[in-house]
């Protein structure tokens, strides 16, 4: 099935977990400086953050959430600047 | 088109009058409002050869059609004017409730312009307005001036007004309006000094008709939460609401984006320390001090309650803290909170003021000033007394060295010589912001190239393709690899692309902070659509932004740019720093990137719109 990630569009088997997409990004981001950083001062895995339609994805319900066809996935740095 | 009055109010403060003028739909489809309406107004009513003191220079207060939406960051306004420290049309965007309320009294901008013999204030009471004697506010700081003129009129005003900087003509002076949030750069509070202008107040009672209500109070719905929620998801003092942009500080660090001792270090542990979020809420007693509609919150009301340094009001934000603090290697966090309001009471952009300090700091170290010239201050790196002290004199324009760092870097350091230059972190005239070009490559080419404001962190944010993370994926810019920041990789098209962005957004009249808590292009399309019934593409937003962008660059030209003015960057980012991860970088091919630019831009070699860029964005209407 068809899902857009930052607008980039996926190929993902039916039934794919939203923690499997969490995973994806989760991999591919985990080397940059400033997710290492806050990784580091907080302790935390849960860095980066999404939304889901619009819709911000609580950390507890990436587990259970099951994506669908067509989904509009955004991902957000932990960051704010000026 | 809705979400707009289709109407202006015009103040000839020579002619003591203020009358409305009519503006036809094509000005906003063109040009949004904002900093769009200001880039319009000045084409059409500042010719080649009006200069910034000049009374026919025209100050332009402009919402957009985004004030009267109930939405998170809908809370912009921008001023523009030809500006004291670049010499070129400039703008500059703040927010509290002056943009909103300007709306609401049936207006899309004021437009200030001639010279009064006399102080005055102006009052607008929806359809009312008049000019009124401002000589018992004159000499009083910012904050007082807007006391007395409230306590004059009536609290439910919301106010801009000036303090003695923008008085005495200091070339970065700002102007402020709630005692929180300012138009703080290039210098517009000296615009408003020289016409004799302390304040303007404003109040009305309308609501502005949208395309489509009921899509807009969803599309409000659903941004608002998800803003609010994404924020409370961090740890607390990776929250915006908690201590707003402060927290930058920590996380810039590590990737070498601090300025440090005018841009000469790469580390500073003390000020990482003293500065840390944690230190900045508790210290400074920070507590969120929201604008109207806004969920993610990130001005602070702050309180030191006692020691030399003891004030109540606005708590620095990262370009203070940064410019004020790292850069002037002060790590008091109360010195540097202290200082920073004086500032805003005297009304002075804290980033260039920080970068003259330091300026002028390294003029002490280097012997070409000494305490003859200083008012007997030590002026040593570090010196927390010695610094707030100076800030002082150059709010007040004491004579000697307050008056000559008043002029900002660019004039002080041809004055003085003594190879300062050399050390002067500025550009055309102007300061920079605490974005360290040697940590993301596409910082130099930003300042070098852009056209809204002159080197500007604000008016082309690229650095935060890295140092904030911001992506545009409705414009392309997504997949980005840590190491290009020391490349020249497609900086000319993601430069571009944040150059747009920053001019449609100004334009719009949005809060570009909301980008942190995931605010899409897509959010800002939507809303403008639901309001306005444009109907607009993502990429006739982005063409909205190219049209701006090449306006701002024909009154570069029409007031004195030239090409080689691009090419005249601070030494200093050429010398390379010795820690830290941009250790021995340094942005060697900047030259290239500018040419690179221009093509993208659809410049010629000069640096100059070619009559078929013109023509494609709309604009050969335009050309001189």
């Amino acid at each position: 099935m068809k899902v857009f990630i930052n607008l980039k569009e996926w190929d993902f088997p039916n039934g794919t977990k939203f923690i499997d997409v969490v995973d994806i990004i989760r991999e591919a981001k985990k080397n940059e400086p400033m997710i290492k950083t806050i990784r580091e001062k907080t302790g935390k895995a849960n860095i980066i953050l999404f939304a889901l339609n619009g819709r911000v994805v609580q950390p507890q319900e990436y587990e259970s959430l099951e994506i669908k066809e067509g989904d509009n996935i955004r991902w957000f740095h932990p960051y704010a600047g000026g | 088109m809705k979400s707009i009055w289709n109407k202006i109010l015009k103040v000839d403060l020579t002619a003591r009058t203020c009358k409305t003028e009519q503006m036809p739909d094509e000005v906003y489809q063109k040009f949004l409002g904002g900093a769009g309406m200001n880039a319009y107004i000045l084409w059409r009513e500042c010719p080649r050869g009006t200069t910034t003191f000049d009374p026919a220079n025209r100050l332009t207060f402009a919402p957009g059609p985004m004030q009267g939406l109930k939405q998170s960051g809908a809370a912009k306004w921008t001023a523009g004017a030809i500006s004291p420290s670049i010499n070129m049309n400039a703008d500059s965007a703040a927010t509290a409730s002056f943009g909103i309320e300007i709306k609401e009294a049936g207006y899309d901008a004021i437009v200030v312009h001639g010279r009064s013999d006399k102080p005055v204030y102006v009052i607008v009471d929806d359809e009312k307005t008049e000019i009124k004697d401002a000589a018992d506010l004159w000499g009083k700081n910012a904050y007082e001036a807007e006391d007395g003129i409230q306590e004059a009129e009536g609290e439910k005003f919301e106010c801009v007004t000036i303090g003695q900087a923008g008085e005495l003509g200091v070339r970065y002076a700002n102007i402020q309006s709630r005692k929180k949030s300012f138009v703080g750069r290039c210098g517009l509070g000296a615009v408003m000094g020289s016409k004799m202008l302390k304040g303007i107040a404003i109040r009305g009672s309308q609501s502005v008709e949208v395309h489509d209500p009921k899509e807009v109070d969803r599309l409000n719905k659903e941004i608002n939460k998800r803003l609010a929620e994404l924020d409370k998801l961090n740890d607390e003092w990776l929250q915006i609401k908690r201590v707003g942009t402060a927290l930058a500080t920590e996380l810039f660090a590590p990737q070498g984006n601090l300025p440090i001792k005018n841009y000469q270090l790469a580390d500073f542990p003390s000020g990482v320390k003293n500065f840390h979020a944690s230190n900045y809420a508790k210290q400074l007693n920070a507590k969120p001090w929201p604008c109207q509609y806004c969920t993610i919150q990130c001005h602070n009301n702050c309180e030191v309650k006692q020691g030399p340094y003891a004030y109540k009001g606005k708590g620095p934000e990262y370009e203070s803290f940064a410019m004020v603090g790292f850069n002037t290697m002060v790590d008091d966090i109360k010195a540097v909170a202290y200082a920073c309001e004086l500032a805003n009471l005297y009304s002075m952009d804290t980033i260039s003021l920080g970068v003259v300090i330091a300026w002028a700091m390294e003029c002490y170290e280097k012997g070409v000033i000494t305490k003859k010239d200083t008012y007997g201050l030590d002026l040593s790196w570090g010196n927390a007394e010695a610094m707030v002290e100076i800030v002082r004199k150059i709010g007040t324009r004491a004579d000697g060295l307050g008056y000559l760092l008043g002029e900002g870097t660019r004039i002080a350091s041809e004055r003085l010589g003594g190879g300062s230059e050399d050390w002067a972190v500025q550009m055309k005239g102007q300061e920079i912001a605490a974005h360290n070009w040697r940590a993301q490559y596409i910082s130099a080419l930003n300042y070098c190239t852009g056209v809204a404001s002159g080197p500007n962190h604000e008016r082309g944010n690229s650095q935060h393709i890295w140092v904030g993370h911001v992506r545009l994926p409705e414009w392309g810019i997504d997949e980005v690899e840590n190491e290009e920041r020391w490349s020249w990789n497609k900086t000319a098209d993601r430069n571009a692309k944040f150059h747009d962005y920053c001019n449609v957004i100004n334009s719009a009249c949005h809060c570009k902070f909301m980008e942190f808590r995931g605010y899409t292009l897509t959010d800002l399309c939507n809303t403008i659509n639901a309001a306005t019934g444009m109907g607009w593409s993502l990429e006739d937003l982005r063409r909205c932004g190219d049209r701006i962008t090449q306006l701002q660059k024909l009154l570069n030209i029409r007031y004195g740019w030239k090409k080689e003015h691009d090419f005249k960057y601070p030494k200093r980012f050429m010398e390379p720093v010795q820690e830290g991860p941009a250790a021995g970088k340094v942005p060697v091919g900047l030259e290239g990137a500018i040419m690179d630019y221009y093509k993208e831009r659809g410049w010629d070699e000069e640096g100059r719109p070619t009559a078929a860029k013109l023509k494609e964005v709309g604009l050969e209407d335009f050309i001189e």
